[in-house]
């Protein structure tokens, strides 16, 4: 079976748009371009807009500070701040002055600042005003330490230069559904990759206005929804205030929006209670990833006039892995496998080669030699693929329930069989042992919006029957035979993923 | 409107994040503790600030999250910043 379908996404959008997206090799080549292209145009609006030329000028000044504080080429320089504007001129001035850009999530408090710091070599750290209170631990330390504030500006510049495509660009941290956090060095190949893998899936991605609700360290919103924004020429609204964000979605009207489906889901259902797409009437396209996309929101979201893509991805494959343009035939699946991958399934686990793929981790070389098998990056996924090329996620390898009679179950296999019922919201597959007999057990919490139109004496009764039918296509081994069906959130890890571990 | 009416319009802002049925809105009082006996999480705040905002008129502009640990924190924000 073919994996990859050459130039698969070429169909989905008109010839002159796929003539646009071309390949850059370093993010120096590839913000050359886009200031060369967009000078005049609106990049980002963080309240007050700033032009590509302006971002370019400002992204000159941080390389300026780099430059006076003598930092050499290839220096790991962490970037310890909010989504801003000035993260985003850190973000260019860093990397295209051929310096590493550590990405520092800027929830962590004093110590874990200070610990981060240490465990990663970090010598230097670009931050804003806003941040100063957190680094009193770090400077008591750490004395030397080059703590370098961008809030003031710089007088000084210094030029961009071009740097080794195979070079580390970027390190950022995936938490991933088991384990601790992981440094995930990506080269400028790869950053570039997924920075292009991004334009694909609909036509018009050109020029359009973008809006981020996502962290910019987290590899989905830094290279999807930031970099993506950058490379076809769009205008990026920094969302300052989550709790504001509708309204500062009325304000600015974005084309497309990029979230994660516990996002895509509250703003569904806020949309339902106030009677309106509270995504705004120029809405057209949600980028939707980072967990398991329900069906459900694909069906949804398309009554309201909005198209929401599901797509694959990794914080170690520089983001999008596959993409799924066909979401209305195929709202299960992932999509095709972007150009230049190299996939294979081994055991069920989808394995992958390809210029996105990471350098390797950043001072986890345990990690390392777990994570790869002769160069292919096992991505501990269980896929498989139908005969047009399309992928599915069928489960974790990690996760396995071994049964007391030897069976081997993937719970998020059947989690994602039964997610696929409109009446559950999200559900959770164990065994459970009571009275000295193992049960395969399904959580449910249900999804109320569908549930208020059955009479509530006849919910459970109605939620329990559409399971049945589910459970009763599976092969006997796998069907679940207790159901607990909850009226309280799971609870989750801070990315909003379910605890496998719920007590 | 007093705290009673105003906990009733809350419930029915929640039912839309937990369904109508749901026994933790029976439970639901004003010492409800936010995340442990109704298990809001980041979403789920988001959604019940938005939702709020919009029913009451009141802006949480300069509060955090953090500031509500119970139903009645949140109905004391609203009683006092009612327009």
């Amino acid at each position: 079976m073919k994996y990859v379908i050459d130039r698969v996404f070429e169909r989905y959008a008109e010839p002159e748009t796929i003539a646009r997206i071309v390949d850059y090799t370093d993010m120096t080549q590839m913000w050359r371009s886009c200031v060369k292209q967009y000078s005049d145009l609106p990049a980002i609006d963080d309240g007050k807009v700033y032009t590509y030329g302006e971002l370019d000028a400002l992204a000159a000044g941080v390389r300026g500070i780099l430059a006076g504080a003598k930092v050499e080429k290839g220096t790991r320089v962490g970037i310890f701040m909010p989504n801003s504007v000035q993260f985003v001129y850190s973000f260019i001035g860093c990397t295209t002055y051929g310096a590493t850009a550590v990405l520092i999530p800027p929830q962590l408090d004093e110590m874990t600042l200070f610990g981060f710091s240490m465990k990663y070599a970090l010598d230097t750290i670009l931050t804003v005003d806003a941040m100063m209170g957190k680094t009193g631990v770090l400077m008591a330390k750490r004395p030397g330490f080059r703590l370098l504030n961008v809030s003031a500006g710089s007088d000084t510049t210094a030029p961009d230069c071009e740097c080794d495509p195979d070079s580390p660009c970027a390190i950022m941290f995936t938490g991933g559904t088991t384990g601790q956090s992981k440094g995930v060095i990506l080269s400028h190949r790869a950053v570039m990759r997924g920075t292009k893998n991004g334009c694909y899936g609909f036509n018009g991605i050109f020029n359009q206005r973008n809006f981020i609700i996502l962290p910019m360290t987290h590899v989905f919103g830094l290279v999807r929804n930031t970099l993506t924004s950058l490379y076809t020429g769009s205008v990026l609204h920094v969302c300052r205030d989550n709790k504001e964000m509708f309204k500062e979605i009325a304000m600015f009207r974005p084309t497309v929006l990029v979230l994660v489906p516990a996002l895509a889901e509250m703003a569904l259902n806020i949309s339902r209670q106030f009677g309106k797409n509270m995504l705004g009437p120029d809405c057209r396209y949600i980028i939707c990833g980072a967990a398991s996309v329900p069906p459900y929101l694909v069906r949804e979201w398309k009554k309201l006039g909005v198209t929401l893509f599901p797509g694959y991805g990794l914080t170690e494959s520089a983001n999008l892995v596959s993409g799924n343009p066909d979401c209305l035939e195929h709202p299960d699946s992932v999509g095709y496998i972007y150009d230049g991958m190299e996939v294979k399934v081994v055991d069920g686990e989808l394995w992958l080669k390809g210029p996105n793929m990471l350098l390797g981790y950043a001072s986890e070389p345990e990690e390392e030699k777990r994570a790869f098998s002769d160069g292919w990056f096992r991505t501990g996924d269980l896929v498989r693929f139908d005969e047009d090329g399309r992928l599915y996620i069928t489960g974790r390898i990690k996760e396995i329930i071994v049964l007391s009679n030897g069976e081997n179950i993937s719970p998020a296999e059947l989690e994602t069989k039964f997610s696929e019922i409109d009446c559950i919201q999200d559900c959770l597959v164990y065994s459970k042992v009571i009275d000295g007999r193992e049960y395969l057990t399904l959580e449910v919490l249900p999804r109320p919006a569908v549930i208020a139109a059955v009479p509530e004496a006849e919910r459970e009764a109605f939620i329990r029957e559409q399971i049945g039918k589910v459970n009763a296509t599976l092969p006997s081994h796998k069907q679940i035979n207790r159901i607990v069906i909850r009226t309280s959130d799971f609870k989750r890890s801070p990315s909003m993923k379910i605890l496998r571990k719920q007590d | 409107m007093d705290r009673k009416q105003i906990l009733d319009k809350l419930k029915q802002i929640l039912s839309f994040s937990f369904g109508e049925s749901s026994e933790l809105l029976d439970k639901c009082t004003e010492e409800s503790d936010l995340v442990t006996d109704l298990g809001l999480n980041s979403v789920g705040m988001l959604f019940m600030v938005i939702s709020i905002e919009e029913a009451f008129q009141v802006s949480f502009s300069n509060v955090n999250f953090s500031d509500f640990r119970t139903v009645g924190d949140v109905i004391d924000f609203i009683e006092a910043n009612r327009k």
